[in-house]
């Protein structure tokens, strides 16, 4: 079976190629800017197009049938789709040629969406020029495609669930029940997370901890997890199935016979602020963070025990531990094993409220946030669940919310942090429940009662009798009693109030966790404006990453309540088994081959590989482990003598798009090279945001900045390309390590090469876009086509002349050397 | 993590608190309970004893936790600790980032 497979394939590379073309509508979202049948017409006019039609659908089922129907009566060997990003539709488009016999990546996409039509809706005809370019260079790359074969990969039946709050508590559950092998791994001393800090859920007012405890219990006597608290994540190498983590467990000085009797923390001399308490009670230098922590186990935080350096100084611990579980020669220790699949919950933080001066907190005692009112009205908090006011200890008679702290505002963060509405409502109705004389008042902008249940809780709040003034204090002033001044403006009346309460709580926002950044580097995941990671599709692949076996739950992906952070961690979770169920993934063909004939045995590309895949072997020439590439391409832009060949991003292919790309008026374009998982993705986030930019531009797709070599961009403008974009992930995101950092190289030897032989070498750009930067790309675009109207014909004839010379110089040099050979 | 306000619970919480005793002229001068004391509560007098030593004295009184190290270390068995009244948690002990309000910077920086 294998061997014919391979015969066909061998076939199809030396056959002329025959290529259908299909310009999508895409419904309007296509048709209504570009026309789409004049696209067609162009690309039927074309060298060994066969076919070209345009279709309202293509993705849809008489769309796909349409073409398969095509390759078996017109003997087609290659399939150009325009349609929208490949992205989004490349393995329905697949799958479809694979159905009719093809090979898949006899499939070529042309983004004639994302790229065109959504960023020039009001443009038609210059819409259709580009769509008409796109689609020729999406042939001319078509024309050099070759059948690839994939290898399946086994997967390690294991999984890793960073951060231990509810969503990482759900995620680990749910796999370690369907009989998976689960390490969770925790920063702090004990699982829990938010969740547990919390006194009441909204909108059922269940007590957070009681229905929380249990499932965090499981979680420390299930046999298939390995719970590890104070632990971090310290790297992550590899890829989908075959993740290599290392950590660092962080030493508790406390052996896990502990009974937590609090013996010990008894004798401690030693006091400071509880963490889990928000500062609002004191711990001991031995501590357990609260009753229902799991592992039930106390630690020594060794930044507060007096037995520093290793100078045993007070040892009234270990005196008073019966079990004599102490041990002070405990060290932080690192493992590394392997995981096949990782779900990150790294959770949130809260706003710190101090950063808005005129809300006086950390200034007014009497000023909290609503996370210490959570630990002073539950039961098991500071205070045994009696809401006093910090300055007097005394029940407040009047109490102020203050909404949106944090949110929604330009000078903090402009995100609607979700979950604060509804926690106010709840807390007013906790006060209500405990102490009904309380004049209680919300100051807000909107409430946001969106969800399940929630305006009941709205409404059954108004009726006990809590006020909600539209409108957010402009200041609050502490008086001498400790009441606090309100003052501001009514939104709807234009009135100014001025109203005096005893104590003032502030619905502080939510905000990424900062120990996030770590794991966020690691797995090369991309962050929104916010800062929360970003899923691969924002509506079809919710807990998905751009990385392949890495899932997103809990608010790490975005502001949500309890009940949301737990569907999504069952979806992350129920994704990564469909992974580790099958035991095998298939790894992209996409990845470098080397010919021997030509290698000199130089040892640059082994050097410049990011995953050392490359070794040079005994006989002087370069090797490619496989399942090492990962298929950035960075040999192949480096290697001098061709030798090396970056599988479906070859320089033929690469080049022949240029060559399509210049056909026409190339002086008046520009060229942008977009790495697939940043840039590319960044200039899809533009599209679908529809951000307006001028229509001069055109993508070349390759997987990493670090695959464009010199002579692409050199070709280019030996052809009289204006203006080349080089663009790809911020140094420190590449998804190749730091493949991208061979782009910026290669961008810098590029601008003085211009600058000493003459040349204006402000035609070459480079920028970093992320995936969540549209706004970025679009400024630049526009700024880059201002750029192109002071390029003169006169330089592009100098260029276009200096750069040829330098073609034909290199060319002849290395048929020198070959004939040296 | 930095905390900014006194925990509530600061009153109920007692303070083991050391009562330091100095048998001055045992001390020889060697600084050992001043070097290892890890609240630093020791320092050097300026007083001479018989044998012509400066011996040690209870600088930050009342900052002592009764953990008796200074006993453990000295070569003269020149010091020793008892358990006094226990006290309160002072700001100090718990707060690590206080800043002084306006008036007291202003006093501070210009000696009013």
């Amino acid at each position: 079976m294998k061997k014919t497979e391979e015969n066909d394939n061998a076939a199809a590379v030396n056959e002329e190629p025959r290529i259908g073309v299909y310009v999508c509508h895409c419904g309007l979202n296509i048709g209504g800017s570009v026309d789409c049948e004049a696209v067609a017409l162009s690309a039927a006019k074309l060298d060994n197009v066969v076919i070209a039609d345009h279709q309202l659908y293509t993705c849809s089922e008489p769309g796909q049938e349409r073409i398969k129907q095509d390759i078996a009566e017109h003997g087609l060997n290659r399939i150009v789709v325009a349609a929208c990003s490949p992205r989004m539709h490349e393995p329905t488009f697949r799958s479809c040629v694979q159905d009719a016999g093809l090979n898949k990546y006899m499939l070529e996409m042309a983004n004639i969406r994302e790229h065109c039509s959504w960023v020039h809706l009001h443009d038609k005809a210059a819409g259709t020029e580009k769509s008409k370019d796109l689609v020729r260079m999406a042939v001319a790359r078509a024309r050099y495609l070759e059948p690839q074969e994939e290898i399946d990969v086994p997967v390690i039946k294991k999984a890793l669930v960073i951060g231990g709050g509810v969503a990482g508590i759900q995620a680990a559950l749910d796999l370690a029940d369907s009989g998976y092998e689960v390490v969770l791994v925790e920063k702090e001393p004990s699982i829990g997370g938010r969740m547990a800090q919390i006194d009441k859920t909204f909108p059922t007012m269940d007590c957070s901890i009681c229905i929380l405890a249990p499932k965090m219990a499981e979680v420390g006597r299930h046999p298939n997890i390995t719970l590890m608290s104070l632990t971090e994540v310290t790297n992550i190498g590899g890829y989908i199935g075959n993740f290599s983590v290392t950590l660092r467990h962080k030493a508790k000085y406390v052996n896990e016979d502990c009974s937590a009797c609090s013996d010990c923390m008894k004798a401690c001399p030693q006091h400071a602020p509880n963490e889990f308490d928000v500062g609002l009670a004191t711990r001991k230098a031995i501590y357990i963070p609260f009753a229902q922590a799991v592992p039930s186990q106390y630690v020594i935080d060794m930044d507060l025990c007096l037995n520093k350096n290793g100078v045993r100084v007070c040892e009234k611990c270990v005196e008073a531990c019966e079990r004599k579980c102490i041990n002070f020669e405990d060290h932080d220790r690192e493992e590394t094993f392997d995981v096949g699949t990782i779900i990150v919950c790294t959770g949130v933080d809260v706003f710190d409220a101090a950063q808005i001066p005129q809300y006086q907190y950390k200034k007014a005692p009497n000023v909290i946030t609503s996370l210490e009112f959570e630990r002073l009205i539950n039961a098991g908090g500071p205070t045994h669940g009696q809401l006093i006011r910090p300055s007097d200890h005394r029940i407040p008679k009047s109490v102020a919310f203050v909404q949106c702290v944090g949110s929604r505002s330009r000078k903090t963060n402009p995100y609607c942090s979700n979950v604060c509405c509804m926690n106010t409502i709840k807390d007013a109705l906790l006060i209500k429940e405990h102490w009904p004389e309380t004049e209680i008042k919300v100051f807000y902008i909107d409430i946001r009662a969106f969800g399940k249940g929630f305006e009941d809780l709205f409404q059954r709040s108004k009726m006990e009798g809590v006020q909600f003034i539209q409108g957010l204090p402009g200041e609050i002033v502490q008086r001498k009693n400790g009441n606090l001044r309100m003052i501001g403006e009514l939104m709807m009346l234009h009135e100014l109030y001025d109203i005096e309460v005893e104590m003032v709580i502030l619905s502080v926002g939510l905000k990424p966790s900062i120990g996030s950044d770590v794991v966020r580097k690691y797995l090369t995941l991309s962050r929104t404006s916010g800062g929360f990671f970003m899923v691969a599709h924002p509506k079809l692949r919710p807990v998905d990453t751009a990385t392949r076996g890495v899932f997103l739950a809990g608010c790490s992906e975005g502001p949500k309540d309890i009940k949301e952070a737990v569907t999504q961690a069952s979806a992350a979770a129920a994704r990564a088994n469909i992974i580790m169920h099958r035991g095998m993934v298939t790894v992209e063909a996409i990845t470098a081959r080397v010919d021997e004939s030509m290698c000199t045995g130089c040892g640059l590309c082994a050097k410049v590989c990011p995953y050392q895949a490359i070794q040079i072997n005994d006989r002087k020439k370069a090797v490619v482990i496989d399942a090492a590439c990962s298929g950035c391409g960075t040999c192949s832009a480096e290697c001098k003598f061709d030798a090396i060949t970056m599988r479906h991003f070859t320089d033929r292919q690469i080049l022949a798009q240029i060559d399509a790309f210049t056909e026409f008026e190339p002086e008046k374009k520009i060229l942008a090279f977009c790495c697939n998982w940043c840039s590319y993705a960044g200039a899809d986030f533009a599209g679908i945001s529809r951000m307006q930019y001028a229509p001069q531009v055109r993508i070349i797709r390759t997987m990493c900045s670090g695959r464009v070599a010199q002579n692409f961009i050199e070709h280019a403008f030996a052809r009289g390309v204006g203006v080349v974009l080089l663009s790809g992930c911020h140094i420190g995101d590449c998804h190749y390590i730091d493949a991208n950092t061979f782009a910026e190289k290669r961008y810098k030897r590029m601008r003085r090469l211009m600058k000493q032989n003459g040349l204006d070498n402000n035609r070459m750009q480079l920028v970093w876009v992320s995936a969540a930067e549209g706004q970025k790309f679009q400024e630049k675009i526009n700024s880059l086509v201002e750029k192109l109207k002071t390029v003169t014909p006169e330089e592009i004839k100098n260029s276009m002349r200096f750069f040829s010379e330098r073609e034909k110089q290199r060319k002849e040099k290395k048929q020198k050397t070959r004939a040296g050979k | 993590m930095s905390f900014w306000r006194m925990p509530l619970d600061a009153e109920e919480q007692g303070v083991t608190v050391g009562e330091v005793h100095i048998i001055a002229y045992r001390c020889k001068g060697c600084r050992y309970c001043i070097e290892f004391c890890p609240n630093n509560v020791l320092a050097e007098s300026e007083e001479f004893n018989e044998k012509g030593y400066h011996p040690p004295y209870a600088a930050k009184d009342g900052k002592c936790v009764n953990c008796n190290f200074c006993e453990t270390i000295c070569p003269e068995f020149a010091i020793f600790v008892t358990e006094g009244k226990p006290g309160n948690l002072q700001p100090a002990d718990v707060l690590h980032d206080v800043k002084p309000g306006r008036r007291l910077q202003r006093k501070r920086r210009y000696g009013e």
